[in-house]
C-alpha cells in the first residue's frame, strides 16, 4: 500500500450563481492524487482548474458551490463537511498557496506572525511563546531562507517575490500538510526564481511524501516537475495520465493542439531572413538613472536603469530585448522611442537624431514607430469604440476620417476580426482579440518600427501562439523592425533574429538568435536557458528535431 | 531589491530624526504663509476697528477715526502692518483686543477647553463608532442589517446640523427634559469638582451627538466600502485557507488594513470639525472659540479674529503631522519606505 489514495475528487460539479454566462464553473471533474505524488492541473484560462482546487478546501467565492459529487480526502467525504471540521483541514492536513505572493501575504503583519498563527490555529493546547518562535524559524529555514531571526520581523514588501514565495510556502508546511495545493505557484515570479521554487516544492513533497495538486497554466512546468497530468477545458477534464503519456503521445485534441502552443517549439524564424544594410534605429550609449526624492533631508534613491547601451536595429529585423523583472529592457524600449529622455546617449531614426527633433518633425517621425503594451486590457480606452481607437492615428496626420475608418476595418480584418468590431467597445472582446486590435491601432500609422512590450505575455499559450503567428505574418507584409521585449526566452525563440539578454541595466550578452540558444558565452544567459520550463521537453530552436527523431 | 536590513536600526532613528526636522520646518513656514493669508483676508474686508468703536460711543467725526487710528497702528500701510503682526506671531504675542479690554492669548485660553472638549469628544464618538458599524455593516454587506445601517446612515448625512441640535433638543430637553437644552455647566449651583465634570458630561451629550452625525455617517459609509474592498483581497484568503475562524480574521486581518482610508481621511477632517463646531456652539450656546468668531467677525475685532485663526490653523496643521505619524505606525511601508 504505498500509493494510497489521499485526494479522490468524483464527479464533482460547482453551480455559478444565476444570470452567470453558463450554470456550472466545472462539471463532472473527477480526478485523484495520491500520497507523494505531484498531480499537475493544466488548463487556460476560464478552464476552471482554480475552481476546482478551491472547492476542496471549500473557498469558493459566494454564491458558488458544490452542486454534485464528492470530494474524499483520507476516505471522507469532504465535500459536505460543517464548517468546524473543513477549519481543521484548512492550513491543517491540507494547505494552499497562491499565484501572488505580494497580495496573498497581509501586508501590515510581519511574516513570521502570519506564519506564527498558522501554527497557533492548529495546536491545542497553545504552545508557548517560544516554542512558536523555534518552529516559525524552523520552517524559515526549512524553505531555504537565509539569516531566519531577521527575516521573521520582516514585513512582506521588504521581501523579493521569490522570498515571499517561500514565506507562503513555510506558512503551508506549518502543520505538515498531507496534501498542498498550489494554485500557480510561480506564475507571477521571474524564470530563474520559478526553477527554485519548482525545485523547493519538488524537495518538500518527497522529503514528507505530501500529495501536492499543483495548478499551472505551462506544460514546461509540468513536463519538470509532474507525476501525473490532469487537463480541463471550459469546466471539463479532457484528459488524464501519467506525465510521459499525456506529454508524448496526447490522445486528446486540446491536448496536442496545447503543447504544440508551448513556445519554443516552433520557429517563426528563418534561419536567414537576408537581413543587411545599415541600421533602420541606432541607439548609442544610452543612461537612465531614475532619481526618486525621499523628503527634504534625506538623499534621493538612485536607479540605474539602463546603463551605456547601444543597440541597432535594420529595417525588417526583430531583436528581442530578454531579461527578468528590473532588468530595465522596457526602459530601454521607451528610451528608443523618446517616450522618456535618456540622460546620455543618441538614438538616430532613419539617419536623423530623433533626441533633437521637435514639434512638427518630431511628430512625423514619432509616427513610424509605435508600440504594442502588455495588459490588453489597460491600453484600450474603454469608452472609446474600437474602430474609433484604430482610426484615430491616421486623423491625428491628417487622413481624411472616412478613409481612416475604412483603413481600421481593412486592418481588423487583417488582424483576425470582423469589420463590424470597428463599432463595437473593448469590453466585448477577449484579451487575445484586444491585444489583436493593440496591434491594429499601432499598424493603422504604417511605422516602420514596432516596439512590442511583453506584449503576448499576459495571452493563454494558445491564444499567444497565434498573435505571435500574426506577428510575424505582418512583420513581412509590412516589413516592419520590431524590437520585441520579453521575459520568455522561449518567445524570443521563436520570433527573433537576434536576442539581446538584459541584466541589471546593462546588456550581458547578445546575438543571433541560434547562437545564444546553442553557444550562450554569458553565466547569466546559461542560468537563463537553464531555467526555462520544460527545458528537457522543449527545446530551442533546433533542438526540436532531435526530440523528435528520439521519440 | 529594495529589502531592508532589520539590523539598520541606527540608520532608522537618523532617518526618523531627519524626518522630524522637516516637519518642523515645514510646520513653520506653513504656519506663517496661513497667518499672512489670514491679515490679508480679514483687511479686505471693508471697515476697519476704529469706525466700529468709533461708532459704538457716539462720536464720528474724522479727528477722532485719525486719533483712533494712529493709537492702534492702523493708519500705517498694510506690508508694515503685515510685518508688525508676523513678528508678533513669531514671539507667539497674539495681541490685544481692543474691544474687549483684554490679550487675545487670554481670550482664547478661555474659550479654546470648552471646543477642544466639544470636538473631540465628538470626533472620538464619529470615529468609534462609524469603524464598528462600518465594520457590521461590510462584513454583513446584502442582508438586513447592513440595507438599515446604510439608510441610517445616509439619513444622518443627509440632516442639516442645526436642524438635527434642535430636534434632539426639543425631543430630549423639551419633551422629556433628560438633558440640558444648552450652556456648558449649570449656572448659580455651588458643585464640587466631581459634580462639576458630571455637569459638564451632561450638557456635552447633546452638542456633541449633532457635531458627530454628520462624521459617523461618513466613517461608518466608508468603512463599509473598505472593509468590503479588504474582504475580497488576496490575503483574506490566504488566513481563511488557514483555517482562521470569521472572528479572527476580520480583528486580525480585515480591520487594521480597512482603517488605513479612515485615518487618512479622518485626519483630514479632523481640523474641519473645529471649524464646523460654530453651528453647534451657536445652537447649544457653548462658550467656545466658535462664538468667540462669531462676536469678533460682527465687532470687527481684527485681533481676535486673526488670533482664532491662526490657534486653528496650526490645530489643523498639528492633527495633519499627527495623522501622519499614526499612518506611518499603522502601515509599515510608509515609515520604511522613507528611511530605506
Amino acid at each position: 500500500m504505498i500509493d494510497k489514495t489521499l485526494l479522490a475528487i468524483e464527479n464533482v460539479s460547482i453551480s455559478l450563481p444565476p444570470g452567470a454566462d453558463r450554470p456550472f464553473a466545472i462539471e463532472d471533474v473527477s480526478l485523484t492524487v495520491n500520497r507523494n505524488e505531484i498531480v499537475c492541473l493544466v488548463g487556460e484560462s476560464g478552464s476552471g482548474k482554480s475552481m476546482t482546487a478551491h472547492a476542496i478546501l471549500r473557498l469558493l467565492p459566494d454564491r458558488t458551490g458544490v452542486a454534485q459529487g464528492s470530494i474524499s480526502f483520507n476516505g471522507n467525504d469532504i465535500a459536505k463537511a460543517d464548517e468546524p471540521t473543513m477549519r481543521k483541514l484548512r492550513g491543517g492536513a491540507i494547505s494552499m498557496i497562491f499565484q501572488e505572493p505580494l497580495s496573498a501575504l497581509n501586508p501590515l503583519a510581519r511574516v513570521g506572525q502570519q506564519i506564527a498563527e498558522s501554527i497557533i490555529t492548529h495546536t491545542k493546547p497553545t504552545p508557548s511563546k517560544e516554542a512558536v518562535d523555534a518552529r516559525v524559524q524552523e520552517l524559515i529555514r526549512d524553505v531555504g531562507l537565509p539569516d531566519p531571526v531577521a527575516l521573521a520581523r520582516s514585513f512582506p514588501f521588504q521581501l523579493s517575490g521569490g522570498q515571499r514565495q517561500r514565506i507562503m510556502i513555510a506558512m503551508a508546511m506549518a502543520n505538515n500538510p498531507a496534501l498542498l495545493l498550489a494554485d500557480e505557484p510561480t506564475t507571477a515570479l521571474d524564470v530563474t526564481t520559478q526553477k527554485q521554487i519548482l525545485a523547493l516544492v519538488k524537495k518538500l513533497q518527497s522529503e514528507r511524501g505530501m500529495g501536492v495538486l499543483l495548478i499551472t497554466h505551462d506544460f514546461g512546468v509540468v513536463a519538470d516537475v509532474a507525476d501525473r497530468v490532469v487537463v480541463m477545458r471550459n469546466g471539463r477534464v479532457v484528459e488524464q495520465g501519467t506525465v510521459d503519456e499525456v506529454l508524448r503521445n496526447p490522445k486528446d485534441d486540446y491536448t496536442k493542439s496545447l503543447i504544440a502552443a508551448v513556445p519554443g517549439a516552433r520557429s517563426l524564424t528563418k534561419a536567414d531572413r537576408k537581413i543587411t544594410g545599415e541600421p533602420l534605429l541606432d541607439a548609442v550609449g544610452l543612461n537612465k538613472t531614475f532619481i526618486t526624492k525621499q523628503g527634504m533631508f534625506l538623499p534621493p534613491r538612485r536607479t540605474d536603469a539602463v546603463q551605456n547601451i547601444s543597440l541597432g536595429l535594420k529595417a525588417r529585423e526583430t531583436v528581442a530585448i530578454v531579461g527578468e523583472s528590473g532588468s530595465g529592457k522596457s526602459t530601454l524600449g521607451r528610451l528608443i522611442m523618446r517616450l522618456i529622455e535618456p540622460d546620455t546617449g543618441s538614438v538616430h531614426f532613419d539617419g536623423k537624431d530623433l533626441l533633437s527633433q521637435r514639434g512638427e518633425r518630431l511628430r512625423q517621425m514619432r509616427r513610424k514607430i509605435q508600440i504594442v503594451f502588455q495588459d490588453p486590457f489597460a491600453a484600450l480606452d474603454p469608452r472609446q469604440k474600437v474602430g474609433d481607437a484604430i482610426a484615430g492615428g491616421p486623423i491625428a496626420y491628417g487622413t481624411p476620417s472616412k478613409e481612416a475608418m475604412a483603413d481600421a476595418k481593412r486592418l481588423l480584418a487583417r488582424v483576425g476580426l470582423q469589420e463590424s468590431a470597428a463599432n463595437r467597445y473593448p469590453h466585448e472582446f477577449s484579451g487575445g482579440q484586444r491585444q489583436r486590435i493593440c496591434i491594429a491601432r499601432a499598424l493603422a500609422l504604417k511605422p516602420s518600427v514596432l516596439v512590442a512590450d511583453e506584449a503576448v505575455s499576459a495571452l493563454d499559450v494558445s491564444v499567444q501562439a497565434q498573435v505571435l503567428q500574426l506577428l510575424a505574418e505582418l512583420r513581412e507584409e509590412m516589413n516592419l523592425a520590431m524590437i520585441f521585449i520579453t521575459h520568455d526566452l522561449r518567445v524570443a525563440a521563436e520570433i527573433a533574429d537576434r536576442i539581446v539578454v538584459m541584466r541589471r541595466g546593462e546588456i550581458v550578452e547578445q546575438g543571433e538568435t541560434q547562437k545564444i540558444f546553442q553557444n550562450p558565452t554569458d553565466a547569466y544567459t546559461r542560468a537563463l536557458l537553464d531555467a526555462i520550463p520544460g527545458r528537457a521537453m522543449f527545446a530551442g530552436p533546433g533542438a526540436r528535431q532531435a526530440e523528435v527523431a528520439s521519440a | 531589491m529594495t529589502a531592508v536590513s532589520v539590523d539598520a536600526k541606527g540608520d532608522r532613528v537618523f532617518a526618523i530624526a531627519l524626518a522630524l526636522a522637516g516637519w518642523v520646518i515645514k510646520f513653520i513656514a506653513v504656519v506663517l504663509v496661513i497667518a499672512t493669508f489670514n491679515f490679508i483676508l480679514v483687511h479686505a474686508a471693508p471697515g476697519d476697528p476704529a469706525q466700529v468703536i468709533a461708532g459704538q460711543s457716539g462720536a464720528s467725526d474724522e479727528k477722532l477715526l485719525a486719533q483712533l487710528r494712529a493709537e492702534y497702528g492702523l493708519d500705517k500701510p498694510y506690508p508694515i502692518q503685515l510685518a508688525t503682526y508676523l513678528k508678533r506671531v513669531v514671539t507667539l504675542d497674539l495681541g490685544y483686543s481692543y474691544r474687549q479690554q483684554r490679550t487675545v492669548a487670554s481670550l482664547i485660553l478661555e474659550r479654546l477647553p470648552a471646543t477642544l472638549l466639544l470636538t473631540a469628544t465628538a470626533f472620538s464618538l464619529a470615529l468609534l463608532s462609524g469603524i464598528i458599524l462600518g465594520t457590521l455593516a461590510g462584513v454583513r454587506a446584502g442582508k438586513w442589517s447592513d440595507t438599515v445601517l446604510t439608510v441610517v446612515s445616509l439619513l444622518l448625512y443627509a440632516t442639516p446640523v442645526f436642524w438635527l441640535g434642535l430636534m434632539l433638543v426639543l425631543l430630549f430637553s423639551v419633551q422629556l427634559d433628560w438633558l440640558p437644552a444648552f450652556g456648558y455647566v449649570t449656572i448659580g449651583v455651588p458643585m464640587t469638582a466631581l459634580q462639576r465634570m458630571v455637569d459638564i458630561g451632561w450638557h456635552l451629550i447633546l452638542p456633541a451627538v449633532s457635531l458627530a452625525a454628520v462624521y459617523l455617517a461618513i466613517y461608518t459609509r466608508l468603512m463599509r466600502s473598505s472593509v468590503l474592498d479588504v474582504t475580497h483581497q488576496d490575503f483574506i484568503k490566504t488566513a481563511k485557507a488557514k483555517g482562521l475562524k470569521q472572528g479572527r480574521i476580520i480583528i486580525r486581518h480585515i480591520l487594521r488594513n480597512a482603517m488605513l482610508p479612515i485615518v487618512t481621511v479622518a485626519g483630514m477632517q479632523a481640523g474641519a470639525l473645529v471649524g464646523g463646531a460654530v453651528v453647534i456652539e451657536t445652537v447649544f450656546a457653548w462658550p467656545g472659540l466658535g462664538r468667540l468668531i462669531y462676536d469678533a467677525l460682527l465687532q470687527r475685532d481684527y485681533p481676535v479674529l486673526l488670533g482664532v485663526f491662526l490657534v486653528m490653523s496650526v490645530i489643523v496643521i498639528a492633527l495633519n503631522l499627527l495623522t501622519d505619524a499614526i499612518y506611518r505606525v499603522i502601515d509599515p511601508r510608509v515609515s520604511v519606505r522613507a528611511a530605506s
